[in-house]
């Protein structure tokens, strides 16, 4: 995909250049950074005054060549921050409103209703009106809507949010499910890192209209560069996790890493497909230089500090423990215990500390 | 019985000509509207003006305009005489003073329904691949359809108040081009009152129900 858009905002120029080939691709970025606008003129719905974009080979325009296709033309699948489904149709109707578009412009394979339905579990919802859905079934009807459209690539703006936290744990499995099943590149705007962390396979971070830094999200997003951009409650670390079992009376459950590693995380039953995303605050997690003993921590895991990045007093520990764990300690701590590259550690993190996604 | 043949004939003729001129502006009506609420396009607050003038100016001024344009002295006139059309002093008039009367009403009103609804909708069918017309009778046209039926009630209810342009351009020819007000008007000057005041009941009702009905359909376009 070929990205070179410049044209004038109210403050500032939106000026990005960029060229990229990923599965999901995240646009992050605070509020006000231009990436509602970048998806509007990906989409053909703004006008830019100088640029060219290019969808799998294909250019939907270009101001050198005179050419402009029309969002008819685009054969793309928005889905906008507020759904914007049609308040006076049916779910049924919303959702195949852009069925019939022809073949040669969308997806050539076929998407199939029921299987969309399926993925999103919508299948009950077929007959309602939209006045009576709830904001998390808008949004997958809203989804539905633009993947059965067929199109070439999905365009999904802040998707998530209008909803509350625990609506957002409750969706994002079925945008992970969205991407697995049905084979279409999404372009993902957020301004949320989990999400990010979760999703998507690059990330193009930017602001003030202009490109930040862009690569795989574990690594672009944890360079001192552009973690101070981060809001607070946002640092966190995303872990994919297998199910083992679940001790209701303990209030807990116990999961594996991709690395082996196992934790505790708060109780929840086992989940249909024993798969899933585990998240914690990197200011949530202690560092000790001694194993810890009599603490009422539930995990404890030996590492190595792999690299330590200072900024303005914050320091940013990167340990090694199988999986990559960020952690955040005031530089303070970093000289109490000494840390340097390589000097072994234990984390400790509370099993309630983990949250669900 | 006061409510003789002639009040049912003359209550008739005018709903039924009031009823033609709104059903021949509707369309007019509505195309314009969305121009002004979803288009930009040179000198289109003239337009918009000149569309908005018969409300303000007084009607027997609009009256006169339109006796000099269709007037056999003019060209449009004559051109329409020669093929056999003629509008002076006959019911189409009535028709003509009636829709020029009440076309800007019927646009004000459509024009703010259109620019009620949410234009990302419109953008996002057109991302599912609808097309322009496609979007304006599946999308524009339903949400924003109570505001249309609203206009032409509202329409209507002023082409059967219509009384200063009619008697210019279609004089007041009982029989003829003889509608409520002018009716109204002509009992009262020769001295027949009762038949002036059946009369006056029937346009108070027929335009309470009109503009209770127009108010309540906004109103419930509101809430939607």
């Amino acid at each position: 995909m070929l990205l070179r858009c410049r044209t004038p905002l109210a403050n500032f120029e939106l000026d990005i250049d960029v060229s990229f080939d990923a599965r999901v691709t995240s646009i992050f970025g605070p509020s006000g950074a231009g990436k509602t606008t970048l998806l509007d003129a990906i989409a053909g719905l703004r006008p830019i005054a100088d640029g060219e974009i290019e969808i799998n080979g294909r250019t939907l325009y270009s101001s050198a060549r005179g050419l402009n296709l029309s969002p008819q033309q685009r054969g793309l699948g928005y889905v906008p921050q507020e759904g914007a489904l049609f308040p006076h149709l049916s779910v049924r109707k919303n959702i195949l409103f852009g069925a019939e578009r022809h073949r040669d412009i969308g997806n050539a394979e076929g998407i199939g209703i029921d299987h969309v339905l399926e993925v999103l579990e919508i299948g009950k919802l077929l007959d309602r009106s939209i006045t009576e859905l709830s904001g998390g079934e808008a949004q997958r009807v809203a989804l539905a809507r633009a993947i059965l459209s067929r199109p070439q690539l999905l365009l999904l703006d802040e998707p998530l949010a209008a909803l509350d936290i625990a609506l957002k744990e409750r969706i994002l499995p079925y945008l992970g499910r969205v991407r697995d099943e049905f084979g279409i590149p999404m372009i993902y705007v957020t301004h949320n890192l989990t999400e990010v962390l979760t999703l998507a396979d690059w990330v193009l971070m930017i602001q003030q209209g202009r490109l930040v830094t862009q690569g795989i999200p574990q690594e672009a997003l944890r360079s001192a560069h552009t973690i101070m951009q981060i809001p607070d409650e946002q640092f966190e670390n995303v872990f994919t996790a297998t199910f083992i079992e679940a001790d209701a009376k303990a209030g807990r459950t116990r999961v594996r890493l991709r690395s082996g590693t196992e934790l505790f995380i708060p109780y929840l039953p086992q989940p249909a497909n024993r798969s899933l995303h585990i998240r914690v605050s990197a200011d949530d997690i202690l560092i000790g230089t001694q194993r810890p003993e009599g603490i009422s921590a539930g995990n404890v895991i030996a590492g190595t500090v792999h690299r330590i990045e200072l900024i303005d007093g914050q320091a940013l520990v990167t340990v090694s423990a199988g999986e990559e764990f960020f952690v955040r300690l005031t530089s303070g701590a970093v000289t109490r215990l000494e840390l340097k590259e390589g000097t072994p550690v234990f984390l400790i993190i509370k099993t309630r500390s983990f949250r669900v996604l | 019985m006061i409510f003789s043949v002639e009040t049912w004939h003359i209550t008739v003729f005018s709903l039924a000509v009031g009823l033609a001129s709104t059903l021949v502006i509707l369309p007019f009506g509505v195309a314009l509207a969305w121009l002004f609420a979803r288009r930009d396009w040179p000198l289109k607050s003239i337009v918009e003006t000149i569309v908005l003038l018969p409300l303000v100016m007084p009607p027997v001024s609009t009256g006169l305009i339109l006796l000099k344009i269709f007037g056999r002295r003019n060209p449009i006139g004559q051109w329409l005489y020669d093929r056999g059309i003629e509008v002076v002093f006959n019911w189409k008039g009535v028709l003509i003073a009636m829709a020029v009367m009440s076309f800007p009403l019927l646009v004000r009103s459509v024009r703010t329904s259109f620019s009620e609804v949410n234009p990302r909708l419109e953008q996002i069918a057109a991302t599912l691949g609808a097309s322009g017309l496609r979007i304006f009778f599946v999308i524009t046209v339903p949400l924003a359809y109570k505001g249309i039926v609203a206009g032409a009630l509202l329409a209507f209810s002023r082409a059967l108040g219509e009384f200063g342009a009619t008697i210019l351009l279609a004089g007041n020819i009982p029989g003829r081009t003889q509608t409520l007000s002018l009716a109204i008007f002509n009992f009262v000057q020769t001295g027949k009152d009762p038949e002036a005041y059946v009369l006056l009941g029937i346009t108070v009702s027929l335009a309470f129900v009109f503009v209770w009905c127009s108010e309540w359909l906004l109103r419930a376009g509101k809430k939607a």
